[in-house]
């Protein structure tokens, strides 16, 4: 068995609290995730032990249903979920870590870690399958972290309700 | 509240006397009212709201500029509104502006001209669409649907059914829903065939056909122009005209008849009339206190013709800083975007900037129970892949939910599901005695529209004249 392990980072310009408050939201992930194209169900604030499922894109056109698990919570710092559906990945856990930072100008923001970890059977072909299905991977989580930022960008708006 | 206008304490039941009481000061009542007076009749018009206009509704931008949050468009063929509103003095511009509108599809944001968005897949689907719609749509009558050949069978199926019976397939479905999204305030799948058919016959008048492009079009279309000063000015201009006759903050809770004339009875006091004219959405008369009962067709057919669920979004900027991008403002979005279609809405000197989208049917239905500040967030994200970034700098944001006015509860107009029209259509503008009907859903050219209201005052009001 193959196991893989696909991080990035990304600065979200937003208190931590902020940021906080949205990913914990279940029902908000089809919103800012890249590949959740809709969420089916959900328990609203993550809670530990509880579930919440998605419908996925996966590879191209190709498209799926994942059920995830709320495994930890560090409030704003750590959460992980483990996820099914996403044959012939196995074992996903997904990981969030956010750490508070100054931007520029002195303000506080967020750094955020976007991780997935997973394996992949089939032994030289599940290397190949994972050559073709990173890529798209990592680029999902960068383009989830800008959809992040822009959606708390777009709550933050000058004339807020 | 206009110095024209009053407001009355019911604070006895004195018994006013009328010729004519209208229930209802949106255009449909002032016109029939208007038309009543100029033959000499006395008339009342009882409006439930403090404000004249009914779907018609001006939002104050400061330094005297307004921008719609009601309906907004007028064009051609629509010569009622039109006439009217010239003899009101209120003058008309061209929507559209100059430059690009862009469409986004795919996570894409693709700019185009004209009125074709650049989408290759979908395109051949639409015309085949367009040309179905047209050749069954020619087969119904404006004025009677429910004579159309097969109105039965096309009352049995909504139109999505219909469509993809046509062999339409999704993507062209989903651009007919686009429209509908703001037409409707819902979807193909909440319509039944006739009824979608028949409304996109009503999209002309009496020489010009209805046409699903005259429905759909912006310039030379239905949203080719607006009112200067905004839509309601041509209501507030009514009011204006029938001097003291238009009483505000009077809901009429009774409607009782009997073989000397009818007795009213509103919150701002008691009217007895020789007629009455409702000009009120259907649904909202079904919920009038009737003796006698309307005729149970009749009430079944109004409780059936709920309008749809429709919000109008409104951001306003410094400036319209899209149009030195070389952008109209204008947008259509598909794949699930909470709003789906947009438009440059500012004031016709310039300043200051509105974008203006819909959020209706099913997006709706998904968003107008979520957090104000979520749902704004929603709405500005989708205008800024129409324009840019700069669509969060926001000076000012306002939501119009038709569907939490109490005297409209939906918008923009009554939809029909399978069995209503073929069941219950013929009664639709037939008298109860001496209570006639009015509005933009009483109208066989326009349904629903700003004309169709003012055709449907000027007929009833006609009506009524040959019998009074």
């Amino acid at each position: 068995m193959n196991r893989f392990v696909v991080a990035e980072t990304a600065v979200i310009d937003a208190p931590i609290g902020r940021v906080w408050d949205v990913v914990s939201r279940t029902d908000r992930y089809a919103e800012w995730v890249a590949g959740a194209i809709e969420v089916t169900d959900h328990h609203g604030v993550a809670t530990v032990g509880k579930t919440y499922a998605e419908r996925n894109r996966t590879l191209g056109p190709l498209k799926t249903d994942s059920v995830w698990t709320v495994r930890e919570i560090e409030l704003r710092k750590r959460r992980v979920d483990t996820g099914t559906g996403f044959t012939p990945l196995r074992d996903v856990t997904n990981t969030f870590e956010f750490r508070p930072v100054q931007s520029a100008d002195g303000r506080e923001v967020t750094e955020m870690l976007y991780q997935v970890e997973y394996a992949i059977g089939l032994g030289p072909l599940g290397l190949l399958l994972d050559s073709i299905q990173q890529p798209a991977m990592r680029a999902g989580m960068r383009t989830s972290m800008a959809n992040l930022n822009t959606l708390l960008r777009s709550e933050a708006s000058r004339t807020a309700l | 509240m206009s110095s024209t206008q009053s407001r009355d304490i019911a604070t006895s039941r004195q018994v006013r006397r009328a010729d004519v009481v209208v229930i209802g000061a949106g255009l449909a009542g002032l016109t029939a009212a208007r038309e009543l007076g100029a033959a000499g009749k006395s008339v009342a018009v009882l409006e439930a709201r403090d404000r004249v206009g009914g779907r018609l509704l001006n939002h104050d931008l400061g330094d005297g500029q307004v921008t719609e949050i009601g309906g907004q468009f007028v064009g051609p063929t629509q010569d009622h509104i039109l006439a009217l509103a010239k003899e009101v003095g209120v003058d008309t511009y061209r929507a559209a502006v100059p430059g690009e509108a862009v469409y986004v599809h795919d996570g894409r944001a693709k700019r185009f001209t004209g009125h074709t968005p650049p989408d290759l897949f979908a395109l051949p689907d639409m015309g085949i669409a367009l040309a179905r719609i047209g050749q069954a749509a020619a087969k119904v009558d404006p004025a009677a649907p429910w004579q159309a050949p097969n109105a039965r069978e096309l009352d049995g199926m909504t139109y999505e059914t219909w469509l993809r019976k046509a062999e339409i397939t999704g993507d062209a479905v989903d651009m007919i829903n686009l429209f509908l999204n703001s037409a409707y305030g819902g979807e193909a799948r909440d319509a039944s065939a006739l009824f979608s058919l028949w409304y996109v016959s009503t999209f002309g008048n009496e020489t010009h056909p209805g046409t699903m492009e005259r429905g759909t079009g912006t310039t030379g279309g239905a949203q080719d122009s607006r009112f200067v000063g905004g839509s309601q000015l041509v209501a507030q201009r009514l009011a204006e005209e029938l001097d003291g006759r238009v009483h505000l903050s009077a809901p009429v809770r009774r409607v009782s008849q009997d073989s000397t004339g009818v007795t009213v009875i509103s919150d701002a006091g008691d009217w007895r009339a020789d007629r009455v004219i409702v000009a009120v959405p259907p649904l909202v008369a079904s919920r009038i206190l009737w003796d006698p009962l309307l005729p149970a067709q009749q009430d079944q057919l109004f409780q059936r013709l709920p309008f749809g669920t429709l919000m109008k979004c409104v951001a306003v900027y410094d400036k319209p800083f899209w149009r030195a991008e070389g952008l109209s403002g204008m947008g259509l979005l598909r794949d699930g975007s909470p709003i789906r279609e947009m438009f440059d809405n500012t004031p016709p000197d310039g300043g200051p900037g509105v974008l203006m989208g819909f959020l209706g049917g099913k997006e709706w239905r998904k968003w107008a129970h979520r957090p104000a500040a979520e749902r704004r967030g929603a709405v500005l994200r989708c205008f800024a892949q129409v324009v840019g970034d700069r669509a969060f700098d926001t000076v000012d944001y306002v939501e119009q939910d038709w569907t939490a006015e109490q005297w409209t509860q939906g918008g923009p107009t009554s939809v029909a599901a399978p069995g209503v029209l073929s069941d219950f259509g013929q009664w639709m503008g037939r008298p109860h005695g001496r209570v006639h009907w009015a509005g933009a859903e009483f109208s066989p050219y326009w349904n629903g529209y700003m004309d169709g209201a003012v055709r449907s005052g000027k007929h009833t009001a006609t009506e009524l004249l040959h019998q009074i």
